[in-house]
């Protein structure tokens, strides 16, 4: 998914932060590496892991293993899973760089973040 | 075992009333039956919000109780089918049925913030006592496996439901 966004100050500082440390402390450059998809478990009302640091182009994929439906929704409101009910799944790709906040939208207490680095 | 007057008794303590019940052992299939009747009640409480409250915090916790319940209960609904079994009524499901009816009653007659904060103690008093009689109580004594874990699944959304029952009644202001 293409997610246009602005970033405050805070957020490009992470994120220029994590293009330095992606430059000088990863190993193998990225060109030519194929996307991954990355999962996510929703159970107990957490998401777990509560961070996640993917690369652009990437894709995560949300499993609800809860009764009690859940979302993954971006605090910005640029993406959402919608509804997940137990056992279901859903998917998004992340193209652009940033670092999203994101909460279950029927349990706001449920929040984590991920990174997507260039 | 469980002890129905007890369970009762701890149910009752909060908002309802209910007639004296003989101390006899519930089965899985009457807790099964009170464990689906206090969430449909919760339903019940939660329509009415949505139906008088014109507070957005209570609406959003209302819809979630509509919500959750509603997928506890088809859970529920799903066992008993696999199961092919049918939940047996008894005295504390009557008793909560009871004393729901009247808590509705009171709360119709309410508006504006009375109602938002009669609704939201209450909802923070039921789960705190409804939780305590599933962990102490029902958890342990149901013996049908597929009953347990529901229960302590279900278990868990409802101590959600209670952390965001307090969080609603503090924000409210209501004492």
């Amino acid at each position: 998914m293409l997610v246009k966004r602005t970033y405050t100050r805070r957020q490009a500082g992470a994120l220029l932060g994590a293009g330095f440390a992606a430059l000088f402390l990863s190993g193998a450059p990225r060109a030519g590496e194929a996307p991954r998809t990355h999962k996510i478990d929703i159970r107990k009302f957490k998401f777990a892991p509560a961070a996640l640091i993917i690369k652009a182009g990437d894709s995560v994929e949300w499993t609800n293993h809860d009764i009690a439906p859940h979302t993954a929704t971006d605090e910005e409101g640029d993406w959402d899973t919608g509804t997940l009910s137990r056992s279901q799944s859903a998917t998004l790709t992340f193209k652009t760089p940033g670092t999203y906040s994101y909460f279950c939208a029927f349990h706001p207490q449920m929040t984590a973040t991920l990174t997507v680095e260039a | 075992m469980i002890n129905k007057k007890t369970c009762a008794a701890a149910l009752v303590a909060f908002t309802f009333s209910m007639p004296a019940v003989a101390e006899e052992p519930m089965n899985d299939l009457e807790i099964a039956h009170t464990a689906y009747t206090a969430g449909q009640i919760d339903i019940r409480y939660a329509h009415l919000a949505l139906a008088l409250s014109q507070n957005e915090d209570v609406r959003a916790f209302a819809a979630t109780m509509v919500r959750d319940h509603t997928a506890v209960n088809d859970a529920a609904g799903a066992l008993i089918t696999e199961l092919n079994v049918t939940p047996q009524d008894n005295a504390l499901s009557q008793a909560l049925v009871k004393g729901a009816g009247e808590k509705v009653e009171e709360l119709t007659g309410l508006r504006g913030k009375a109602f938002d904060c009669a609704y939201a103690t209450n909802e923070l008093g039921y789960h705190q006592v409804v939780n305590q009689t599933v962990e102490g109580k029902f958890i342990p004594n149901t013996t049908v496996e597929p009953l347990k874990d529901l229960l302590t699944d279900a278990l868990a959304t409802f101590k959600q439901h209670e952390k965001h029952a307090e969080n609603m009644v503090s924000g409210l202001k209501c004492s």
